[in-house]
């Protein structure tokens, strides 16, 4: 039986061979695709200020246009940057047409955007250092906030997709995300954290 | 400690050297994101039935939400609509023995082909009449996802739109 060419790699490397295989008709490639990167393109679904059911049509139907444009991407490290500005599109094109409307509750989804909330998902975080890590993330700027989100989710091999999503030059990703980082430590360490 | 951490950045995409403590801090912060807003732990499996398709050269059709969110949702019918640019597919489903019956209405009509898929289960196909109007009774619960083969038109190539899954 044949070994799958992405077993045993990970993150870039991996997503690089997926992509090959996926292009040349490979389904579990798809399928391994879609179980490392769903969790990107739901946060930054997430993200755009959509409540979670609609979040969840956004993340199928960006799984699904992508099928149509699987073999327009050339550059294997093409599919995060793809991933993120397609989900950006589609969460603002959900956000427009479903609140644009009479809605009843045209708020919901606006009022549950992870980052600027301190509410029911504190709930979540029983533990306490995982409070004052989200305390001190929550106080960085928006700008900090999305680039740290980013470059975990889309793996730190793939800044070309970060920068172009946050309109950053790729070089200035690493060194700003140092700097973010070493803001979170300062405002952790203030006074033993953020209550 | 790490040896090249103080390297500037340069074009060959070495602008990246995180110090350990940096890689510690990233990787708790990503499984914070998890924690704080956990994905629906079905969301991969639904993903990966939407897109196990034989055709891949595929339109997507959106979900109009609001209509949902106008409170469709009760005890009687419901309907939802997805439209992709020049197609609006409508669909009403009610409960039906022991799944759903099918009402859907394909604008602009014609004789398109409809199938409806549920996770495992056997895909139904249908035919819309000249009107755009199908029908699919026994439809068994699930993760159901619409495919919708469009009447090749002029001699052209027949188009096929798909929806996102839903669960029903």
């Amino acid at each position: 039986m044949a070994v799958d060419t992405w077993e045993g790699l990970s993150g870039h490397d991996r997503h690089a061979a997926c992509l090959v295989a996926a292009q040349g008709g490979n389904r579990r490639a798809l399928d391994t695709l879609v179980t490392d990167l769903t969790p990107l393109v739901w946060h930054v679904t997430r993200s755009q200020g959509l409540d979670r059911v609609s979040a969840e049509d956004v993340v199928q139907t960006v799984w699904l246009a992508l099928l149509r444009h699987l073999n327009r991407l050339e550059h294997p490290r093409a599919l995060a940057g793809w991933l993120i500005t397609t989900t950006r599109r589609e969460a603002q094109r959900a956000r427009t047409t479903g609140y644009d409307r009479e809605s009843p509750v045209p708020n919901e989804g606006l009022s549950d955007i992870p980052t600027q909330n301190d509410g029911p998902e504190q709930e979540a975080l029983r533990d306490d250092r995982d409070r004052r890590l989200w305390a001190a993330y929550a106080q960085l700027t928006e700008r900090c906030q999305h680039l740290l989100k980013l470059t975990v989710l889309a793996g730190r091999a793939q800044y070309d997709a970060v920068a172009e999503a946050l309109h950053m030059p790729r070089g200035s990703i690493g060194p700003t995300r140092g700097r973010c980082l070493n803001q979170l430590r300062d405002l952790l360490n203030r006074e033993g954290g953020p209550q | 400690m790490n040896a090249g951490q103080d390297n500037n950045p340069t074009a060959n995409g070495q602008d990246d050297n995180p110090t350990e403590e940096d890689l510690l801090l990233l990787a708790e912060l990503d499984v914070l994101f998890d924690k704080v807003d956990p994905m629906p732990a079905d969301l991969v499996e639904r993903v990966q039935f939407a897109i196990a398709l034989e055709d891949l050269d595929v339109e997507v059709a959106r979900w109009q939400r609001d209509q949902e969110l106008a409170g469709v949702r009760g005890a009687g019918p419901n309907t939802v609509t997805f439209t992709v640019e020049d197609l609006t597919i409508m669909v009403s489903f009610a409960p039906a023995g022991g799944g759903y019956r099918f009402d859907g209405w394909l604008v602009p009509g014609g004789p398109h082909t409809v199938e409806v898929r549920v996770a495992g289960h056997t895909s139904t196909t249908t035919a819309a009449d000249e009107g755009g109007r199908f029908a699919v009774d026994q439809v068994p619960k699930g993760t159901t996802q619409l495919v919708i083969h469009l009447a090749a038109g002029h001699g052209g190539r027949g188009r096929t739109v798909v929806t996102p899954t839903l669960v029903l």
